[in-house]
């Protein structure tokens, strides 16, 4: 579904993505994990094409993202719904109207439809109440969730998740669990989810890769990755207080 | 109608000039490509002027034009009245030495239709709307909502810049005259007050030497003020990097650049009609 051939990628003079080969199947909810800076948003960005290899290629399908402009970027970009890491709503427009927006832009159906699976979408993700609320009032979990009720109106084949639960409570953070693991198992869409917090990729992830200096350092199931011999990855999963000898399980119930 | 421009564009890097020469030689193909891409966005939000009455823009169109031409009236009114006064008492002063002052009439009309008219309401509407918009755009760029709309496939030039400049566009010939209006009525006030030069006097003065052609070409500067004010703005917006910092980088140059081109444009266009 989304394929990286040996991706390369300097940023203010430093290399951020360092030969990347990956490969994204369609269906799965696939987590990229890292410290800061090892270059996981910059490899999301790579596959709308926000970012450009300095080599190498990137695939979505049959389409070289990487390589794509005008109207084919466009149709390639129509298959993606993106969450941004601080849900990126238009601060001047109402809730409602921030979710409904692309169908608005994109497409010619009459605005009371519109409104009508806006608020399908905004129940969707529990905030029925928020339609006329602008973005201003709303708190950083309803925001990310009104913005991931616009990532989906379009019914897109991948949604994108920048840092989905980042800045957000534990309680929140696993509602935005459930509704990623929903979205896959409900409508059959391919996730890709960056983030840090192992918990979540742990609980729902189909594969996660661990990034690190530009480089992949590890890429398996959830059970995979937890057995993990590898160093930075057992220091990672230490960091949150995750070992591979089940203790993490103990944890989390905490 | 998705965008014909990338507009998020990546963070550049450059390595270090080897002299002073290479500097300058950098600086300057910079400002020339700036130049580039910011004409560019004026053509691709004039070629996006036939979306102006569908449903996503058309209130949209009506609101910046309140925004930008309305809510600056209260600001335009003082410095145009002011403007109008000081013009009045200063060539007041000196025509009195003659025994002229009745002609200040006609002195304020022409100096303020000619130049000082939209050369103002240009400098007002750069400072306050033009920063406006830059800082607007900017703070879109950091939030990463332009590239939210661009991933959306809503192009962001006909949902953002097309409206603003369709507003601007229309409005600052408005303003202009609006300007022209207050500050002849200042000049009046100083005529009367200061100067013993009658209201009927004073506006009798006025409509003898001006010119239709002063009005006309003044208003064409304006239109072309408010074209310049917001593709500098929305360019510079739109090139903010650096988070905070870049935002006030982008505002603080959207009115330098302004001011300048201008100023530049407004001697350009008097020679092209006057000489």
């Amino acid at each position: 579904m989304i394929r990286f051939e040996k991706v390369h990628k300097r940023l203010g003079g430093r290399t951020v993505l360092d030969g990347v080969d990956l490969e994204i199947e369609q269906g799965e909810t696939f987590f990229i994990v890292g410290t800061s800076g090892a270059g996981k948003s910059v490899t999301l960005k790579h596959m709308v094409r926000l970012l450009t290899p300095d080599s190498g290629r990137v695939w979505v399908g049959d389409d070289c993202v990487s390589e794509a402009r005008g109207r084919l970027l466009e149709r390639i970009r129509l298959r993606f719904g993106v969450l941004f890491q601080g849900a990126a709503l238009l601060n001047w427009i109402g809730a409602g109207a921030n979710v409904g927006l692309p169908l608005l832009e994109r497409t010619n159906k009459p605005e009371q439809e519109i409104e009508k699976l806006a608020r399908e979408k905004l129940a969707l993700v529990g905030l029925e109440e928020a339609f006329s609320k602008m973005p201003t009032e709303l708190s950083g979990g309803m925001r990310k969730r009104v913005g991931l009720a616009r990532a989906i109106i379009t019914t897109p084949e991948i949604i994108l998740y920048d840092e989905p639960t980042s800045g957000l409570d534990p309680v929140t953070s696993r509602a935005i669990d459930q509704l990623i693991d929903s979205l896959r198992r409900e409508l059959g869409v391919t996730s890709v989810v960056v983030t840090h917090d192992l918990h979540s990729a742990l609980a729902i992830a189909s594969r996660i890769a661990m990034l690190d200096a530009g480089k992949i350092v590890a890429l398996g199931t959830p059970a995979e990755f937890i057995k993990s011999d590898n160093e930075k990855v057992q220091h990672f999963l230490e960091s949150q207080y995750i070992t591979k000898r089940g203790e993490w399980e103990k944890a989390v119930s905490l | 109608m998705g965008s014909g421009t990338i507009l998020t564009r990546e963070p550049e890097c450059f390595a270090p000039p080897v002299n002073a020469w290479a500097r300058v030689g950098r600086q300057v193909l910079l400002a020339l490509r700036d130049t580039g891409r910011a004409l560019v966005l004026l053509a691709e939000a004039a070629a996006n002027i036939r979306y102006m009455f569908s449903r996503q823009n058309r209130s949209e169109v009506v609101h910046q034009m309140f925004v930008s031409g309305i809510k600056s009236l209260g600001v335009i009114t003082v410095v145009a009245l002011f403007t109008g006064m000081i013009l009045a008492l200063q060539t007041g002063l000196e025509l009195r030495r003659f025994g002229q002052e009745v002609n200040i009439g006609t002195a304020v009309t022409v100096v303020l239709l000619r130049e000082m008219g939209p050369f103002m309401t240009g400098l007002i509407i750069a400072a306050s709307v033009g920063s406006a918009i830059a800082a607007q755009m900017g703070t879109m760029v950091v939030a990463e909502e332009i590239a939210a709309l661009e991933i959306m496939s809503i192009n962001p030039v006909r949902l953002l810049v097309m409206p603003r400049l369709v507003a601007l566009a229309l409005m600052m010939p408005f303003l202009t005259v609006y300007t022209n209006a207050v500050g002849i009525l200042g000049g009046a006030i100083v005529g009367h007050t200061q100067l013993d030069v009658s209201f009927t006097a004073y506006f009798d003065n006025c409509t003898r030497f001006a010119e239709n052609k002063d009005l006309y070409v003044g208003l064409f500067k304006a239109f072309i003020f408010g074209l310049i004010i917001v593709t500098v703005a929305c360019h510079q917006g739109f090139a903010t990097t650096e988070g905070a910092v870049g935002v006030g980088r982008a505002t603080r140059r959207t009115v330098i650049i302004s001011f300048l081109t201008i100023l530049t444009m407004g001697y350009f266009i008097t020679r092209l009609f006057y000489t």
